[in-house]
């Protein structure tokens, strides 16, 4: 299977009192044509970033600083901005986090969709309004011919984010990002859309990149899953063998925090002792090291690379030995 | 809605005033005399009511110097004045609607700080400078336009445009830069928004979205801020048709002002402020046609 | 920014610093800014009438910050209906188009160097009484106001000692805006003649004089017109520097 998506040494930087540093720094992933990929991570680990990265979105004073993007197979970082916006919203596109507030409050919900459908394809006002409700149709939206013609404040936090889903679909694209889509809405309407786009990924033959902060919601959902910390990549493999099986310690340690109704109240909650990093404040070598467990004198001092382990990729230098299938840990 | 019932009930006051003055500055006997006949004796609440009473039924009452009824004064100036504001707010959009978007394509820019200091300069010349100005230069250097009288629409359209060119300019530069501010800010903020961050994840054009989806939006504050500069700009309404020569109900008050005549002063001083509420109450309504959001109330009602 | 700030100031503080009388020159072209129809050296006449502009404006605007800040200090300490009332009042009086108002009063009560800061004075102060209100409101909901009503502090003996000086620097802001347009209104109207009369001058009343010599004698008009935007100049961007630093300060807390 040919790679929809493909990410090669992204390095993107802020400037801060100490100049520019690094809020992503070198991440490399790929996501295969119709694959599920959830990326995981606390709030600054740079998942979004990344995101916005890849609609080349990232605007001054962030900027994005090296690496290579290729989508279906054409490196779009090089591309000149005019070029690049004729794939935005039609080869990728991309959903966001509060649905409330992504839509034009004073423009009818049917022309923002109909306006995405004439800038990717020359069709008539009259076709693109078919095509338009057509789209409400498959996104859930019941009456479409009538709510196609509402305002954004006239719908609900569900139904708007369907409407977005249904404007990023309209250029019919190889890609489609989810960034925090659901993290505003309530747990069942959550539900619903999280299948939705399952299903749509499905009929459409889509790669779709969830960036998600809720381990739960990246577990029901992915194929794969892709660990953030701190601007680094750290671990990248299937959603059994990340879940089941964490070779980073990082990850080890975050699904150890999960709390859920089994747990012993009277115990106190395992979280990770420390801070994530600020990004003018990173330690040399690995980046995890100050709160690891199971740190050494040689992941102070150099940073460990993405090498495979037990069938996925991780960057830890004691991978191997610390995490064997099996092992009681 | 409130502040503008208020600012009719507090107008008369001034004029109250106004005839408190005149009071003091007629010798006593004639003094008498006058105020037996223009009721002047009875107390100032009794006065006040008559007054308005008569107002209110289109009778502004009789001009102490000239003699003519003040109604029929304000009615033959009135249409220059409303052609005049009409053009002065009419460029000052203009020049508004290039500038501000001008001004944000790149925030803190060259072009935007340009713009800025425009602006601060342009709001401290006061209005009858710059009309100066415009008259040293195109009507006494280069000759291009004459400098006084008006000639109404009706008469001749070519001549009556050329005249009201430099005074609606030098009007519009007085309120320009207060709405390019006001709409420079406005939309910055919308521009900072989420949804417009999903046009541009559509992507659409950066002309596309600054028209069709940040200036929309930046329009709703604004008009209303529009109602207050109007406001403003008539205060400049006055002083321009006084320096121009236009034979408006500004330059009016200002006659009527020198002679003292307290009737013409209240009645013009009534019909501007009018003027005002009713500017305002129509860019009220304008918003309505804008903003969606603000029309729904009656039927959300039913809905609930 | 920091140019324009520092030369124009200098304009204002001349007339205090020469108060040079006019001399009856004769007709001459060595003068700085030339002579007036009667051979009155306009450069002279120019700083005497700033002493009157300025005197007028400055005037005005420390009545209009008393009032103003009184008002708005009474409106924000006792609430409920007085505050209404006071605002109510205040949006009113900022509802009549200024020259409109000021022409009212001078009308009624003469123009003089007496009654002008008087009647400027009041039409700028609901501006100053709509801030000073929510300045007051803002600082008495603030903690320490709360710490130091819980240590018995005499109601009025906080306002004085403890409210004002903190909501002073907003005061001060609006003092330099209330300047700037002081200057406007007095300028515009002395120069549709129903301000300062001859043989008083303010910069108004010079360019009213000039206007009517326009034809031959620019600079009659143009330099009292560029002394006037230079200092409203000022005083506005003394006022935004001001205001600027002050929200700078506010977010570095």
């Amino acid at each position: 299977m040919t790679s929809s998506l493909v990410v090669k040494n992204l390095s993107i930087s802020v400037p801060s009192s100490k100049g520019r540093v690094a809020v992503v720094d070198n991440v490399s992933f790929e996501i295969p044509a119709g694959k599920k990929v959830g990326m995981v991570g606390e709030s600054g680990s740079g998942k979004s970033l990344t995101a916005y990265a890849l609609m080349r979105l990232i605007k001054s004073p962030v900027s994005i600083d090296g690496g290579e993007i290729f989508l279906g197979g054409r490196e779009i970082l090089g591309l000149s901005p005019k070029d690049f916006r004729l794939l935005r919203g039609n080869e990728i596109s991309m959903i966001y986090q509060d649905p409330m507030s992504a839509l034009n409050p004073i423009m009818k919900v049917g022309q923002q969709i109909i306006e995405s459908i004439q800038l990717h394809s020359p069709v008539s006002k009259a076709l693109a309004r078919k095509t338009a409700i057509e789209l409400l149709a498959s996104v859930g939206i019941p009456e479409p011919e009538s709510r196609i013609d509402s305002y954004p404040f006239e719908m609900s936090g569900g139904m708007l984010q369907r409407v977005v889903i249904a404007i990023a679909l309209s250029g019919e694209p190889q890609v489609l990002i989810a960034d925090e889509a659901t993290t505003a809405l309530d747990v069942t309407t959550q539900d619903r859309v999280l299948t939705l786009i399952d299903k749509l990924a499905a009929e459409r033959g889509l790669s779709v990149l969830l960036i998600t902060h809720d381990l739960g919601v990246a577990a029901q959902f992915s194929d794969d899953i892709m660990v953030m910390y701190a601007g680094k990549l750290v671990e990248n493999g299937s959603v059994n063998q990340i879940f089941s099986n964490p070779a980073h310690p990082y990850t080890k340690a975050l699904l150890d925090s999960r709390c859920d109704y089994t747990i012993d109240v009277n115990k106190p909650i395992n979280s990770i002792a420390g801070q994530p990093p600020r990004p003018d404040n990173r330690p040399t070598g690995c980046v995890f090291s100050p709160r690891c467990a199971h740190v050494q004198d040689q992941c102070k001092t150099s940073i460990p690379p993405l090498t495979s382990s037990q069938g996925r990729l991780t960057a830890c230098f004691r991978a191997d030995e610390l995490f064997q299938v099996g092992s009681a840990n | 809605m409130v502040l503008v019932f208020l600012s009719i009930r507090v107008l008369p006051g001034d004029p109250v005033l106004a005839r408190l003055g005149a009071a003091t500055e007629v010798t006593p006997e004639a003094l008498q005399a006058l105020r037996e006949e223009a009721g002047l004796d009875r107390s100032l609440l009794a006065q006040l009511f008559s007054w308005l009473s008569h107002a209110v039924r289109g009778d502004l009452g009789v001009s102490y110097i000239s003699q003519f009824p003040v109604t029929q004064l304000v009615g033959e100036r009135i249409p220059v004045t409303l052609e005049l504001t009409f053009f002065i707010i009419l460029l000052s959009c203009i020049f508004s609607l290039i500038l501000a978007p001008l001004s944000i394509l790149k925030p803190g820019g060259k072009l935007d700080r340009f713009i800025g200091s425009l602006t601060s300069i342009g709001l401290s010349i006061p209005g009858f400078v710059t009309g100066i100005i415009f008259i040293l230069i195109f009507s006494l250097t280069l000759q291009w336009l004459p400098s006084l009288g008006y000639v109404p629409i009706t008469e001749d359209l070519g001549k009556n445009l050329q005249l009201l060119i430099m005074p609606s300019v030098t009007g519009a530069l007085t309120a320009t830069p207060y709405l390019v501010r006001y709409l420079r800010a406005s939309m910055l903020e919308i521009k900072q928004s989420s949804f417009i961050r999903t046009a541009e994840g559509k992507g659409l054009s950066d002309s596309r979205i600054m028209f069709r989806h940040i200036l929309p939006n930046s329009l709703v504050p604004t008009l209303t801020m529009l109602g207050l500069i109007v406001g403003y700009t008539l205060s400049g309404v006055i002083v321009i048709e006084y320096m121009f020569g236009l034979p408006g109900i500004g330059s009016l008050a200002i006659e009527g002002a020198f002679k003292r005549d307290y009737a013409i002063i209240q009645g013009v001083s009534l019909v501007i402020i009018s003027l005002f509420i009713l500017t305002t109450l129509l860019f009220d309504i304008l918003c309505g046609i804008v903003d969606p959001r603000l029309r729904v109330t009656k039927e959300r009602q039913n809905e609930i | 920014m920091a140019i324009t700030l520092a030369a124009p100031i200098l304009s204002p503080y001349d007339p205090y610093a020469i108060g040079v009388g006019e001399p009856f020159v004769g007709p001459g072209w060595k003068h700085l800014m030339g002579t007036d129809d009667l051979g009155r050296d306009l450069l002279s006449r120019v700083l005497y009438g700033g002493r009157i502009t300025v005197f007028i404006a400055l005037a005005a605007t420390i009545i209009a910050l008393i009032i103003g800040t009184l008002w708005g200090m009474i409106a924000g300490v006792q609430r409920g209906w007085v505050d209404e009332i006071l605002m109510r009042t205040a949006d009113a009086t900022m509802a009549i188009p200024q020259i409109l108002f000021a022409l009212v009063c001078v009308a009624a009560v003469g123009a003089s160097v007496v009654s002008l800061p008087i009647v400027v004075g009041i039409l700028l102060s609901p501006t100053t009484a709509r801030m000073a209100r929510t300045a007051v409101v803002v600082e008495l909901a603030s903690d320490y106001v709360v710490a130091a009503k819980a240590t018995g502090l005499k109601k009025s003996r906080l306002i004085m000692t403890e409210v004002l000086p903190n909501i002073a620097p907003q005061l001060l802001v609006q003092l330099s805006i209330n300047a700037a347009s002081a200057v406007m209104i007095e300028a515009s109207l002395s120069f549709i003649g129903l301000g300062i009369q001859p043989p008083n001058a303010s910069w108004g009343t010079l360019m009213l004089q000039g206007y009517g010599k326009l034809w031959n004698t620019y600079w009659f008009v143009l330099f009292p017109a560029l002394v006037v935007t230079a200092t409203i100049l000022a005083f506005n961007s003394y006022g935004e520097r001001i205001r600027v630093s002050l929200d700078s300060r506010k977010s570095s807390i």
